[in-house]
């Protein structure tokens, strides 16, 4: 009898005891679980920040594009008003002012050959850079030629 | 009894959490980009029905074959036009090309 209240307290205290290292052992895994956690919410603030900044850069990606195709069909317009500006027609033009409608149509030609280089990714010279002045620039595609200058 | 208990509790355990975490960036595309062009001008000459003898005796002087393509006044401006929309369309498609480049190969990595 004696001896198996011996055995039985023993028996009780090991289980304590595993009981005891047991619960030590979840709480380890629970702070580990824990930190992984924080570690998770982190990381998907970050994921959330990256995602604003693409959708900041998709706009300001988008505005460039429209704007760039707002300023080209301008040079367009432009052009199209050369053409045909008050009634002008350039065929009797050049019957009348054969010479000055031939240079200037060479010089046109050639301004709108250096658009196409543009176009093409040409770099801008420093005398395109920097031109502001009517006189000075492109006028065969100012906007792409002349950052610059702004129309007046 | 006692032993009973001990070993059911111990096997309704927690788990540790596993997270898994496998990142590789794509390899950058970095095709060179096309070479800008480089155009020949070309020159323009005028005909009327009073200027054609003369303009093409000139030719002859500077020893090129007596011959013009011609255009009307109405072709010659439908002719400029085609050339600004080509134009425009190029430049449109090369600022689209350093858009996206731009956005998924950014010279300096985000977040890295």
């Amino acid at each position: 009898m004696r001896l198996f209240l011996i055995g039985i307290i023993i028996t009780s205290l090991l289980g304590a005891g595993a009981y005891v290292i047991k619960l030590q052992k979840d709480n380890g895994i629970l702070k580990a679980n824990a930190e992984k956690l924080e570690s998770a919410i982190g990381e998907q603030k970050q994921l959330i920040e990256n995602q604003k900044k693409d959708f900041t850069e998709i706009l300001n990606a988008n505005k460039k594009m429209n704007d760039l195709v707002n300023v080209l069909k301008k040079d367009l317009t432009d052009l199209d008003k050369r053409f045909n500006k008050k009634n002008r027609d350039v065929g009797k033009l050049a019957i009348q002012r054969t010479e000055s409608i031939e240079r200037i149509t060479n010089g046109a030609s050639a301004l709108a050959t250096r658009c196409i280089e543009i176009a093409s990714g040409s770099p801008l010279t420093e005398e395109e850079k920097n031109a502001t002045k009517k006189s000075e620039i492109n006028s065969e595609c100012p906007s792409i030629a002349n950052p610059n200058y702004i129309s007046y | 009894m006692l032993t009973l208990t001990i070993f059911l509790t111990s096997c309704s355990g927690i788990k540790q959490l596993e997270i898994f975490k496998q990142e590789v960036p794509r390899a950058n595309l970095n095709l060179d980009k096309p070479t800008p062009l480089q155009l020949e001008n070309l020159k323009w000459i005028i005909i009327t029905s009073e200027n054609a003898e003369e303009v093409f005796k000139k030719l002859e002087e500077q020893g090129i074959d007596p011959v013009l393509w011609g255009l009307t006044d109405k072709d010659f401006e439908l002719l400029a036009k085609n050339f600004a929309r080509i134009r425009n369309q190029l430049k449109i498609t090369n600022d689209l090309l350093e858009e996206y480049k731009e956005y998924y190969e950014p010279k300096e990595k985000k977040n890295d």
